[in-house]
């Protein structure tokens, strides 16, 4: 039996554990801002992260695309039938735009919880362990990104920015299992129903929304999209549909798996929101919402 | 040179695992097991058998908390338990002959010690909630597979480069 340590290590050994655990007990609050060298580190490492990501997803996609072109024709046929109802839509799409307008002109009101200005991001790599389910993005404080801005890829919503460095920044997915991982949303409905989406269940891969009260009439295929209250995120990006309902064991709520609309792997090009209405009062919000 | 080399393989090998490596992951084809690759520890365990024990403390040291600061929440996780387990190997290595083989064993061995200590303190922190026995079957047993192919590609070429640097 090799002997591991002697004394002198074993005190070095336990001192080790004691710095571990005040790192961790450091780095467990809730930090907004990156102190310059981990700025620094952040954007060395992500110019590098580019400089491999982008060639070797280019190169994942070209064989992505080869196995498309199979199902290209029947697809074709598909759109196609699609395009004559897009026509129609979209004409009711724009007289419901214009009567938004001149209604919200006779409200005098100029923002709105829903309004926002979007900036485009590049995917340049992913958190490998995963513990930590963070992607990292190509845009940074330079670009005007700062913290708990709304990520979106064009499917739904996919996150929050938590880390920004002067020129790179990281976007924690909805379905990490940190516990300060909160966002307030609302099942779409005849009459709404708040609650708060936190934490991911990674065998039946969807997200958990708690706190829905008991006698509240939830169904699946109900869509979940985020509330606009409490955080900097605008309101009603779609985060999923509802697949199952449960009762919690205290038996006072309910939770819903709620199954994410965007595909949280693969991810190549996504959109940072900044919401154009800085702060808006929740008893305000509350009661417009039941008047 | 082959001393610049080796910090500059070694932090390839650890941009490899957040980019080259995700294109590449199992999510992408529907599989629900992880293979998580951990090239720059798999570097530093080579470093440990053939170099002085130093060499794999202090380059665990410093990729741990690269790993820590840039790809993870918590400082310290990756830092400690990647020196821990250079240190370990470094011992275990001086008892046992260096070939191919044992190599091999160590370098399985030491990226098990790493996911066992990462998982552990993660789940008292309340990230990892997952249970043991999905741990080993989804998580643990391809990442070994992964991570001792990637040992046996390495092996000849960063072998020959360590011995160069001892001199």
């Amino acid at each position: 039996m090799p002997q591991f340590f002697s004394n002198k290590r074993l005190i070095i050994l336990l001192a080790s554990i004691i710095v571990l655990v005040a790192m961790i007990g450091f780095s467990m609050k809730d930090r907004k801002e990156l102190s310059w060298p981990e700025q620094f580190l952040k954007d060395t490492v992500g110019v590098s992260q580019s400089l491999f990501y982008k060639p070797a997803n280019s190169i994942a996609g070209f064989f992505e695309n080869l196995s498309e072109m199979k199902n290209m024709y029947s697809e074709n046929k598909k759109l196609k039938s699609k395009l004559d109802e897009y026509a129609e839509l979209s004409v009711s799409v724009q007289d419901l735009k214009e009567k938004n307008r001149s209604l919200k002109g006779q409200l005098e009101k100029e923002a709105d919880l829903s309004e926002y200005q979007v900036k485009e991001a590049t995917v340049i790599g992913r958190s490998p362990d995963r513990w930590n389910k963070f992607i990292f993005v190509n845009q940074g404080y330079k670009d005007g990104v700062k913290t708990d801005m709304a990520v979106v890829s064009p499917q739904g919503f996919i996150g929050k920015v938590t880390r920004v460095a002067a020129f790179h920044s990281t976007v924690q997915l909805i379905s990490d299992n940190d516990q300060n991982n909160q966002i307030s949303a609302i099942v779409e409905g005849n009459k709404r129903i708040f609650g708060t989406i936190e934490g991911y269940d990674s065998k039946k891969q969807s997200l958990l929304f708690k706190e829905i009260p008991v006698n509240a009439t939830i169904k699946k295929g109900q869509k979940v999209i985020s509330s606009g209250l409490g955080e900097a995120f605008p309101r009603g990006l779609l985060i999923g549909t509802v697949a199952d309902v449960k009762a919690d064991q205290s038996g006072q709520t309910k939770t819903a798996y709620v199954k994410p609309a965007a595909d949280l792997f693969n991810l190549s090009r996504v959109t940072i929101l900044e919401r154009t209405m800085q702060q808006m009062d929740e008893n305000e919000f509350k009661a417009r919402e039941e008047g | 040179m082959s001393k610049i080399l080796l910090p500059f393989i070694t932090y390839i090998a650890f941009v490899a695992e957040s980019t080259v490596m995700q294109v590449l992951a199992p999510e992408h084809y529907g599989w629900d097991f992880l293979m998580i690759p951990h090239f720059a520890m798999v570097l530093i365990i080579l470093m440990s058998c053939y170099l002085k024990p130093s060499y794999g403390i202090v380059y665990g040291m410093i990729f741990g908390l690269l790993a820590d600061l840039i790809y993870t929440d918590l400082i310290g996780v990756y830092m400690f338990s990647t020196a821990l387990v250079a240190y370990f190997i470094a011992v275990l290595s001086r008892y046992l002959f260096s070939n191919f083989f044992v190599t091999i064993l160590l370098s399985i061995l030491g990226v098990a010690g790493l996911e066992f200590l990462v998982y552990g303190l993660n789940s008292l922190t309340g990230i990892a909630d997952v249970r043991m026995a999905d741990f080993f079957y989804d998580r643990l047993l391809p990442t070994l597979i992964l991570n001792a192919v990637f040992t046996i590609i390495v092996f000849y070429p960063f072998a020959k480069l360590l011995r160069k640097i001892e001199g």
